[in-house]
């Protein structure tokens, strides 16, 4: 298995590490410094062809982006993301019973393979899941019998002749329409959503609860997992992130602010609640410190495509598992282990709070994760060769391969190193997603959508 | 004596952030309240061991420590949520037994008439349904209210809940419970046994009641 893999990346290229070189190919996002807080990037996501890329908002906004089909006589690029769709997915809501404000960030958002000419996702704020059609209309009914051109009614006396409405082109245009809302399901905030690979079921979970929806019925939902201890002072965990299996319609996993994941079987039983195996490393003892607790909670949770392999993302590192192998993880990827010293500052400044999301490349041999300073980090599994790249408008020119950047974690600071201390801490990036077919990457700053393309010869 | 003073430090800051998470949009996040009551915990579990080092020689503390920091902490949250400086107190030992005193004269007022009263309507009837009414204040929590007078004595009423020593939320829960006590009614009169939530789940998980969603938005923010 593991030749097989190392041949497979050798052939269609490793697509990490120093093996290929990123280039930045576009950002979107407002240029100015002032950062409006509607305008912060919650989520990412490209669709599964690839052709589609999503992003969601603090302001309850959906950005739909697509890929102009390649240009065959400019080869050297591949097609650029323009905008396709945008519109207002959540509201901000108030729930009067507890007085409090439901907010309209988008915190997921999910694609949904697809079947027809429409494009169907899934945008969830903290307590309300939308399914999106979008649709395109090129061409619009014209020569009724009853209506003018302009809409308006004719008096049905002056008809005097019948005629039959034909199809006439017009520009493009395209439509953002909610088809089912699923709400009132969740009493804590929603932190992920999942489809299922039936196509036909998805999961939500929030901090205590896992809910098993069915895409065409929004009135009732099953609880598949419940972590909510009967007496909420002895509460310990919270569920964090939550996955279905890639291919495995019965097999979920959802990871723990512990430190655990569990990957459950509904098959087993309607309540989940007993897990099928238990993923947890023992904690190192020589890293116990005053907040190893807090670090060691899972942000994200993410099956390899594959299927075979799943990755977690702690507050400092990125952990790859065999499913078939609960007591360890197989790989372990340090992200920032400059920061473990600096945790006390981390935890004053809430940056320790923050979640970091992470994503596999298309053929499972390379991992991305954010970071501060608008760096962002890849692993290459098999070449264990690591890169951090900066989202930074300097290298703003098309085709300008980006310059690995490292950190100075003590002691003499290199020339082009940059030092811990100066890392700008508020230069985030949470989320990243990987083109599933080829090597282009979107990353977002806190509001700057970057996308970057390996460099093409 | 610096690993006492970062300690009290970090303590005071997370308490600080608790109350000021409360205030953000969107209510407050059980996962980040729950973070910040663990490193509160692991503070006061370092400002405490600390502590005894230093008076070690002195003074033999009572062994079990972890009942009392639970009040010492609701004390330094009720402080703090009372708009005070976040770094004006300075909590010993000492101080601490005193502070308890005079919360211990209004709260009896206050747990007093709550048996008296009668269960509304939304309240759970069985406390072994495995529902939210552990999220009330229960039979046990007022004994140790009751018992802060004499703190020599706290530690022995808080034996019985082992399960208490292992959660997060008890000050703050606490804390927000007396601060929130005109809204939650009344808890009915609860045996005197530890919660049962150690004990065999329900075959059937009930349904969240309108109870618990009101209560909720006190105990679990």
């Amino acid at each position: 298995m593991f030749l097989k893999f190392s041949l497979h990346s050798m052939f269609y290229g490793a697509g990490g590490g120093n093996d290929i070189q990123w280039c930045f190919s576009q950002v979107k996002g407002a240029v100015d410094d002032d950062v409006a807080e509607a305008d912060i990037i919650s989520t990412v996501e490209f669709n599964h062809s690839g052709e589609l890329l999503a992003t969601g908002d603090k302001g309850g906004r959906v950005v739909i982006f697509q890929q102009e089909q390649e240009n065959k006589i400019q080869s050297h690029s591949r097609g650029e993301y323009n905008v396709y769709s945008t519109f207002q997915s959540h509201e901000p809501e108030f729930d009067y019973l507890k007085s409090l404000e439901i907010e309209e960030k988008i915190n997921k958002i999910r694609w949904l393979p697809q079947k027809n000419a429409a494009q169907f996702l899934l945008s969830t704020n903290d307590k309300t899941i939308k399914l999106w059609k979008i649709s395109e209309r090129d061409k619009r009914p014209e020569g009724y019998n009853l209506k003018e051109e302009d809409g308006r009614y004719r008096d049905p006396t002056t008809v005097t002749t019948l005629r039959v409405p034909v199809f006439r082109p017009m520009d493009l245009m395209v439509e953002a329409s909610p088809r089912r809302i699923f709400a009132n399901a969740h009493t804590y905030h929603i932190n992920s959503i999942s489809i299922n690979s039936d196509y036909e079921t998805y999961l939500s979970a929030d901090d205590l609860r896992i809910n098993l929806w069915h895409l065409e019925i929004t009135d009732r939902s099953f609880n598949i997992v419940d972590i909510k201890p009967a007496n909420m002072e002895e509460l310990t965990e919270v569920i964090t992130a939550a996955e279905f299996h890639p291919n495995s319609c019965n097999t979920f996993v959802y990871s723990s602010s512990k430190g655990t994941i569990r990957l459950c079987d509904m098959r087993a039983s309607a309540l989940c609640d007993r897990h099928s195996k238990l993923f947890e490393e023992p904690e190192d003892p020589s890293n116990r410190s005053f907040f190893s607790e807090i670090i060691s909670s899972i942000s994200d949770v993410k099956f390899s495509h594959s299927g075979r392999y799943m990755m977690t993302r702690d507050y400092l590192s990125v952990k790859i598992w065999d499913l078939n192998m609960e007591n360890r993880p197989v790989e372990t990827y340090q992200v920032h282990e400059y920061l473990r010293s600096k945790l006390c500052s981390l935890y004053e400044n809430d940056c320790i709070f923050d979640k970091f999301e992470c994503c596999w490349n298309g053929s499972d041999s390379v991992v991305m994760t954010g970071s501060y300073n608008n760096f962002f980090r890849m692993f290459d599994r098999n070449t264990k060769r690591d890169i951090t790249l900066e989202a930074s408008r300097e290298n703003n020119k098309p085709r300008t391969v980006l310059k690995p950047r490292k950190v100075c974690a003590s002691g003499k600071r290199k020339k082009d190193e940059i030092s811990v201390d100066s890392l700008d801490f508020n230069k985030k990036i949470l989320h990243t997603a990987w083109h599933p077919k080829e090597n282009i990457i979107a990353v977002a700053t806190t509001n700057n959508l970057y996308i970057f393309q390996d460099k093409v010869n | 004596m610096e690993v006492q003073k970062e300690a009290q430090r970090i303590m005071t800051l997370s308490v600080w952030k608790m109350y000021h998470s409360r205030m953000q949009r969107g209510g407050l996040r059980l996962h980040r309240s729950l973070q910040l009551s663990l490193v509160m915990r692991s503070a006061r579990e370092l400002y405490l061991s600390a502590k005894v080092e230093a008076h070690e020689p002195e003074v033999p503390l009572p062994p079990v420590r972890s009942p009392d920091p639970r009040l010492h902490q609701s004390r330094e949250a009720e402080a703090v949520a009372e708009a005070a400086p976040p770094d004006g107190e300075q909590p010993s030992p000492e101080p601490m037994d005193t502070r308890e005193a005079p919360p211990a004269e209004e709260t009896p007022a206050r747990c007093a008439p709550r048996p008296a009263k009668v269960s509304r309507k939304r309240r759970n009837s069985s406390l072994s349904d495995g529902g939210d009414v552990g999220l009330v204040p229960s039979k046990k929590a007022r004994l140790e209210e009751e018992g802060e007078g004499a703190s020599a004595e706290v530690p022995d009423r808080l034996q019985p809940p082992p399960a208490q020593a292992e959660g997060a939320f008890p000050n703050l829960a606490r804390v927000l419970q007396r601060r929130f006590s005109g809204l939650l009614n009344c808890s009915p009169p609860a045996p005197p046994t530890a919660p049962p939530a150690c004990e065999a789940k329900p075959a059937c998980r009930p349904a969240d009641s309108m109870l618990n969603v009101l209560v909720r938005a006190v105990v679990a923010f």
